[in-house]
C-alpha cells in the first residue's frame, strides 16, 4: 500500500545511497555516503532543490546518479529510484545542463536545439519550428542568432542554447551542474530570471548545483547542504520561492538573513566542526 | 586589413614605452616604436614577405658561391651541383616537345594521380575502420595488432614484397601509397575520435541519443576536422613516398617524378635534378593550400575566422563569387 504511494508520489528518491570508487582496493574512494532524500511532485509545479556543499563533497555525484552517466553511476549501495523505477541508462526524461559548453560545434543554434527532437525522428521542419520557439523563448534572436555556430556565441549565449535544448523535449526532471559558474555577476542574474520565467512554464523538479549560496537561496524552494566528503545530507532548508526579480529579491534583509545562516553552515563544515 | 595594422602597432609601442620612454614624454609614447625581436607578436605583414625573400636569397647566394667559376676552381663540381645559371638554362627543356615521356609537367600529373587513387584507397578503407575503432574499444583491440604493424613497418621495406605480388604495374603503385597510408590514418582517425570530449557524448545521452546516433551525430562530425588534418599531413608524404617506387622502377612506362629523377641520374644531367628537386615541394605546397582551402570549405563551424587570414581561402571565394555570379546572369 505505503509502497504504491511512493512510486506515485517521488519523482526522485534516494534511499542510502553510497558512491566508492574502486571498492575493496587501497585506493577506494567514497564519494557520497548514505543520501537519504526523496522529492515530491508538486502538482502544477515542480519542486527546485538547489544543492550546496563544500567543493569536492559529491553534489555532481548526486546529480549524475540520477541522469544515470557512468563512472557515478550505479551507485555502490542503497536504491536511486525516478519515478518509482531503478535508474538504468540517460535519457531524455531526464535533462541536464553541464557548467563547460557542451554546444555541439558542428551544430548551428538552430539544429543543437533541435538536437534532441531530430534523434526522436522528428521532421525536419516541425522541430526547427519548434526549436525556433525555444530560441525566442531563452531570449536569443530568431532571426539573428539561429544560424550562428557556437564559436560565434559568448558564455551566457551558449548556455541559453543549451538550456533550450534540454527544455525543448519537455523533461520531468532538469539536472543543472553549475550551469551558470562560469559567467559574469551581471549575466549570471539575467540567467536566474530566465530560468525562473522558464521554469514556470515547463513546471519540472530541477536539481540546481551551484557553489553561490545567493543562487541557491534565490532558486530554490529546497536547499540541499551536503557534507564535507565523503558526502552526506546534512541540511534540507525550505527557502522562499523566486517570484521576484534577482536584482530585487536578493538585495530583501530576510533573504540576506538566510544566505548568512547558510554560509555560516558551510564555513564550519569548511573549517571541519562538524555539527 | 587596416585596422589590424594599427591594432599591432599599437600593441608594440605600449610594451615597449615603459623600459624605454619615461611616463611624462606622451608624444614619444604615440609615435610606432618598431622593434625587431619582439616574443610572441605578429609582424606586418611586409617584413614576414621580406624575412621569407631573404631566405631564399641567402640559399641562392650559397648555391651561387658553392658553383662560381669555372669548372675546376668551383668548391663543387658540375657533376655534383650544376650553376645557378645552367639550371635556367635547361628549364625550357623540361617542356620538350622532342621526348614527351620525359616531360616535367605530365611526370608530375602521372605521380599525383599514383597518390590520389592509392590514397582515395586507403582513405576508404582506413576512415571507417577508424571510426569503428574509436568507438567500440573490442574493434580497437581487434584492429591493434595490424596498426602496430603498419605503422612500424619502414615503407622501404615494403617495395620487395609489392613487387613479387603486383608486378610493376599501376597496380603496385596503387597498392604502395595504399599500404604506407592505411595503417597512419586509421591509428590518427582513432585518435580524434577519443579527442572528443566525453561531455559531448553525455550531454547527448542526456538528450536521448540512441548509441549510433552518438556516433554519427556528434563524435564522427565532431572529430572530422582533426582527421582532415591529419590526412592532409599524410597526402604530404604519400606524394613523397611514390617517388621511392618510381625511383626503383625501370624500363619502359614507368612514368613519374621519381622515374625522371633516376634518369637524370644515370645521364648525369645535375640540372634535370634540381629542377625537379625544387618543382616537388612547390607542388606539394600548391597541393597542400587547395587542401586547406577545402578543409575550409567542409568545416566553416571551425575554420570560419582562421580561413580569413589564408590569402588562399579568399583567392578561392572570389572564384566562387565569380562562378557564382556567372550562374546567375
Amino acid at each position: 500500500m505505503s509502497r504504491e504511494q511512493d512510486m506515485t508520489e517521488h519523482v526522485v528518491e534516494f534511499t542510502n545511497v553510497s558512491k566508492t570508487y574502486n571498492f575493496g582496493q587501497p585506493d577506494a574512494f567514497t564519494a557520497i555516503q548514505n543520501v537519504t532524500f526523496s522529492v515530491s511532485d508538486l502538482p502544477d509545479r515542480g519542486e527546485f532543490v538547489a544543492v550546496l556543499g563544500p567543493s569536492g563533497c559529491g553534489k555532481s555525484t548526486v546529480l549524475r546518479l540520477i541522469a544515470g552517466l557512468a563512472p557515478q553511476h550505479p551507485a555502490t549501495t542503497g536504491t536511486v529510484l525516478v519515478q518509482g523505477q531503478p535508474v538504468v541508462a540517460p535519457g531524455a526524461d531526464r535533462g541536464m545542463v553541464f557548467q563547460d559548453y557542451t554546444s555541439f560545434d558542428n551544430r548551428s543554434v538552430l539544429d543543437n536545439v533541435a538536437f534532441g527532437l531530430e534523434c526522436q525522428g522528428v521532421a525536419k521542419a516541425e522541430r526547427h519550428e519548434r526549436a525556433r520557439e525555444w530560441i525566442a523563448k531563452v531570449g536569443l534572436n530568431v532571426s539573428t542568432d539561429a544560424a550562428k555556430y557556437p564559436h560565434e556565441l559568448s558564455g551566457g549565449m551558449r548556455q541559453r542554447v543549451a538550456i533550450a535544448r534540454t527544455l525543448i523535449l519537455r523533461p520531468q526532471i532538469i539536472l543543472m551542474d553549475e550551469p551558470f559558474g562560469a559567467l559574469d555577476p551581471h549575466t549570471r542574474m539575467q540567467m536566474q530570471d530566465l530560468l525562473v520565467s522558464l521554469w514556470n512554464e515547463v513546471q519540472a523538479t530541477v536539481f540546481f548545483v551551484t557553489h553561490s549560496i545567493e543562487e541557491a537561496v534565490y532558486l530554490g524552494d529546497r536547499v540541499f547542504i551536503l557534507s564535507r566528503s565523503p558526502g552526506t545530507l546534512l541540511h534540507q532548508i525550505e527557502v522562499e520561492p523566486p517570484n521576484r526579480p534577482a536584482m530585487e529579491m536578493q538585495q530583501e534583509a530576510g533573504f540576506q538573513k538566510t544566505v548568512y545562516s547558510i554560509r555560516r553552515i558551510l564555513e564550519d563544515l569548511e573549517s571541519g566542526q562538524d555539527s | 586589413m587596416n585596422t589590424e595594422e594599427q591594432n599591432n602597432s599599437e600593441g608594440s609601442e605600449q610594451s615597449t614605452e615603459d623600459v624605454t620612454a619615461p611616463v611624462t614624454e606622451q608624444p614619444a609614447a604615440t609615435e610606432p616604436r618598431f622593434q625587431l625581436f619582439e616574443l610572441r607578436k605578429q609582424i606586418p605583414q611586409w617584413l614576414a614577405v621580406l624575412a621569407g625573400i631573404a631566405s631564399i636569397l641567402l640559399c641562392a647566394g650559397i648555391w651561387y658561391f658553392v658553383t662560381a667559376g669555372p669548372g675546376e676552381e668551383r668548391v663543387l663540381g658540375h657533376s655534383q651541383l650544376p650553376s645557378i645559371g645552367e639550371t635556367v638554362e635547361l628549364l625550357p627543356t623540361v617542356w620538350d616537345s622532342e621526348a614527351p615521356e620525359r616531360h616535367l609537367w605530365d611526370n608530375t600529373i602521372k605521380s599525383l594521380t599514383r597518390v590520389v587513387i592509392g590514397f582515395a584507397l586507403a582513405v576508404a578503407v582506413g576512415i571507417p575502420i577508424g571510426i569503428a575503432c574509436g568507438c567500440f574499444p573490442l574493434c580497437r583491440s581487434f584492429f591493434a595488432p595490424l596498426v602496430l604493424f603498419g605503422r612500424n613497418i619502414p615503407i622501404a621495406a615494403l617495395i620487395p614484397l609489392l613487387l613479387a605480388m603486383f608486378q610493376t604495374g599501376e597496380l603496385q603503385k596503387y597498392m604502395f601509397i595504399f599500404v604506407a597510408c592505411v595503417a597512419f590514418i586509421v591509428a590518427d582517425t582513432i585518435d580524434a575520435i577519443a579527442d572528443v570530449a566525453q561531455r559531448y557524448v553525455e550531454t547527448a545521452l542526456t538528450l536521448g541519443a540512441a548509441r549510433l546516433q552518438i556516433v554519427f551525430k556528434v563524435l564522427v562530425p565532431l572529430a572530422m576536422p582533426t582527421v582532415f588534418n591529419s590526412l592532409r599531413v599524410m597526402f604530404g608524404l604519400a606524394f613523397g613516398y611514390i617517388m621511392l617506387v618510381e625511383f626503383m622502377h625501370e624500363g619502359d612506362g614507368a612514368g613519374g617524378l621519381g622515374f625522371l629523377l633516376n634518369i637524370a641520374r644515370r645521364r648525369g644531367i645535375t640540372e634535370y635534378t634540381v629542377i625537379i628537386i625544387l618543382t616537388i615541394p612547390i607542388v606539394a605546397w600548391m597541393i597542400d593550400q587547395m587542401l586547406y582551402v577545402i578543409q575550409c570549405w567542409l568545416f566553416p563551424w571551425k575554420y570560419s575566422k582562421e580561413a580569413k587570414r589564408s590569402l588562399a581561402y579568399r583567392v578561392s571565394e572570389r572564384i566562387i563569387r565569380l562562378f557564382w555570379k556567372r550562374k546567375v546572369a
